[in-house]
């Protein structure tokens, strides 16, 4: 006999993390058009939040349900939390040796050489915004997207293609701050995999 | 004892006394460099750039020390030969070499405006014997985190696939593309002495050194195909008998005794997995309409025939067992190990996956690709797919060439994850060579083949094909110690025709 379906009550959340092909988290269309689907109560999936630990709060944006792509970043920042909780690598020891005035140093040896006009539309950044977003656009230490700054960091040294050791001291500093999982997710990550992204077709 | 009709009721008896050879042991020590975390720290969302990143920047290094050898005092005319960072530095005229990753654009290679295809119209396109098209569609790139170029050059002749990391001489020409006179790639790496991990976890531990046993016998089998059908019964049970010593006589049964472990690398069920194929999943939905898990959708009979041939194998016989591309493992290299859910009687000679990830003596379910360490010799073993997908960029090439390549490019699957489907490494990639095997084993092959190659630091690899049980019923056994190569054909023979009493 065919399973017996459920006539009445809601459908029970899944346990497990599922992907939202419908609902608001992955709309394309502009708000104005109209729903597809009326049942939406029925179809509409939430995916569960990752259990955090205590030490940080996460501060997205406007959804209190992160994506695949910034759950898997935020999954690898806590790994590295609790990585460096245990034991202190020499050159997490060296970096966080490194003096705010010899970061700075670094930045500016960064604007003059090779370049004829200074960087543009980076008014609005701080300085070590600045310094990560440099370290994301460097082609050789890979791919910028889809990976914790602090773990391209890492296996840019393991590979031995000597990544500068400021910006690990940047990395550092900044995850003692708040706002610990955007700054460990790259720009461009956040372009390519944002949600609620309006796309203007035009008329 | 030799009756002329091959009766053996007639005849003299047996004067000797049974005879029951022991079984040499088998030293094993498995790696675990292909096996995946289990669960959900296995993640997907990350992009294979990140693996041509990790090959490219694991052997741009070795690749460099190579081409510097080579090419030092390289002089075309007056002009040196120089390096050039990245693969957009090079410049018209100047004569200059460069490093980077091949692509090659294929006209016949999956596509996935062919999936979108399928989705429209009732067939699908059928499956590409080869990805060449023959035509100029067919390039050569070299490629780098920079962007790519355009490679032409009689040099050409010889065979490159998309994946493998190569240093190309050479100078660009007018039209952009770039004129290759020589290559240079990264050649084998280490070899790592007889034992030497065994040797040095033992130096760990503070003990002193074993005297190591005369080794015995490595038997490889592959593509046993197994259905669950009787069409090759017979074929099963002269296999199972010869390894477990109980067929023939007093030579054979010595000679299979020295046999001290089975390597199963591949294929060994067919059509043993609950998700159909295009074709029968086509020829279902116009039969009759089920609601939820339809029990008739899963046949049990492979995997059982499978199990019950190995119980009859394991408590002679240690066997370490992958999965190949018809079995039911995952699809992506590298293929996970067999759940030992799957085989009920012979999971009693595993170790459960809960305790422990090896299992020395018994079942050893294990990846494929496959590195490990057995009688001290560093094995590599593949089920065949990584090969099978290499020879559709090429033409008429051999297989002992596609695998020496193979190993000289120090890559086990340079073709993932362009037409290969892989996992999306992106710490590590395990896909490179990087300690140079003893023996290098491929399932599922056509014919059997053996060579042994040569290194440049006195490395020596011996290659072995491995064919399909089910077509050509042959396995092949090595000798651990000689590294002799035979096989053992099993062949049905009619008995010769009785006389007629007259």
């Amino acid at each position: 006999m065919p399973p017996k379906r459920r006539t009445s009550g809601i459908t029970p959340k899944a346990q497990q993390s599922t992907l939202a092909f419908h609902g608001t988290s992955n709309k394309v269309t502009k708000s104005g058009a109209r729903a597809q689907n009326a049942k939406k109560n029925l179809t509409d999936h939430s995916i569960t939040k990752k259990s955090k630990p205590d030490v940080f709060d996460v501060d997205t944006v406007d959804e209190a349900e992160p994506t695949t792509a910034e759950a898997a970043i935020i999954e690898q920042t806590k790994q590295a939390v609790v990585a460096q909780k245990t034991i202190s690598t020499p050159e997490e020891n060296e970096a966080r040796a490194v003096s705010d005035a010899r970061i700075e140093k670094y930045w500016r040896k960064k604007e003059k050489e090779g370049r004829k006009t200074p960087r543009v539309h980076q008014q609005d950044l701080s300085l070590q915004e600045k310094i990560l977003r440099e370290f994301d656009m460097c082609g050789q230490f890979g791919p910028c997207t889809g990976i914790a700054r602090l773990k391209r960091w890492k296996r840019a040294h393991r590979l031995e293609l000597n990544p500068p050791i400021e910006v690990l001291a940047v990395l550092l500093k900044e995850q003692e701050g708040k706002d610990k999982i955007s700054v460990q997710r790259s720009h461009v990550d956040e372009l390519l995999n944002a949600r609620n992204m309006e796309l203007d077709i035009g008329a | 004892m030799d009756a002329p009709d091959g009766n053996l009721l007639t005849g003299e008896p047996f004067i000797e006394p049974t005879y029951v050879p022991s079984r040499l042991p088998s030293v094993y020590n498995p790696l675990h460099t292909f096996e995946l975390p289990k669960g959900t720290e296995r993640h997907y969302q990350q992009q294979f750039a990140d693996m041509y990143f990790l090959r490219l920047a694991q052997l741009r290094d070795a690749v460099i020390r190579r081409a510097e050898e080579a090419w030092a005092d390289f002089k075309l005319g007056d002009e040196r030969a120089q390096m050039v960072d990245r693969v957009l530095d090079v410049r018209q005229g100047q004569l200059c070499w460069v490093v980077g990753t091949v692509y090659m654009e294929m006209g016949l290679k999956p596509n996935v405006l062919d999936d979108i295809a399928k989705e429209h119209w009732i067939a699908a396109p059928p499956a590409r014997e080869t990805y060449m098209s023959g035509t100029a569609k067919d390039e050569m790139m070299l490629e780098d985190e920079s962007g790519r170029l355009r490679v032409t050059g009689e040099s050409l002749n010889q065979h490159y696939v998309t994946g493998c990391v190569l240093a190309a001489l050479g100078t660009e020409q007018a039209d952009g593309t770039f004129q290759v006179i020589a290559t240079q790639h990264a050649d084998l790496p280490r070899q790592p002495q007889r034992y030497e991990r065994d040797d040095s976890s033992l130096a760990v531990a503070q003990k002193p050194r074993l005297k190591r046993e005369k080794a015995g016998k490595l038997a490889i089998v592959s593509g046993l195909g197994i259905t669950g059908r009787d069409d090759q019964e017979i074929w099963l049970d002269l296999l199972s008998e010869y390894l477990t010593g109980e067929a023939t006589g007093n030579p054979d049964q010595t000679n299979a005794a020295q046999i001290s472990r089975l390597i199963i690398a591949g294929d060994s069920m067919l059509q043993s997995g609950p998700i159909l194929s295009r074709e029968e999943f086509l020829a279902k939905k116009s039969g009759k309409k089920h609601y939820g898990y339809d029990a008739g959708d899963y046949n049990a009979l492979p995997t059982d025939r499978f199990d019950t041939f190995l119980t009859d194998l394991l408590p002679a016989i240690p066997i370490t067992l992958l999965p190949g591309a018809a079995d039911p493992a995952n699809v992506a290299l590298p293929q996970q190990p067999l759940h030992p859910a799957l085989f009920p009687h012979s999971r009693a000679y595993a170790n459960p996956p809960a305790e422990s990830t090896e299992t020395i003596e018994g079942l050893d379910s294990v990846t494929n690709p496959w590195e490990g360490d057995i009688d001290g010799w560093r094995v590599l073993a593949t089920g065949g797919q990584t090969i099978d997908d290499l020879l559709k960029y090429v033409d008429k090439v051999n297989v002992m060439d596609v695998m020496e390549s193979m190993l000289r490019w120090r890559s086990v699957a340079p073709t993932a994850p362009d037409t290969l489907w892989c996992y999306p490494f992106q710490d590590d990639d395990p896909l490179l060579v990087k300690d140079c095997p003893h023996i290098y084993i491929a399932g599922n092959q056509k014919r059997f083949q053996k060579r042994v190659i040569k290194g440049p630091v006195d490395q020596q690899v011996l290659l072995l094909a491995v064919p399909k049980f089910r077509e050509k019923k042959v396995i092949v056994v090595v000798d651990m110690e000689s590294m002799d190569v035979e096989i053992v054909k099993f062949r049905m023979r009619r008995p010769a025709k009785v006389a007629k009493a007259s």
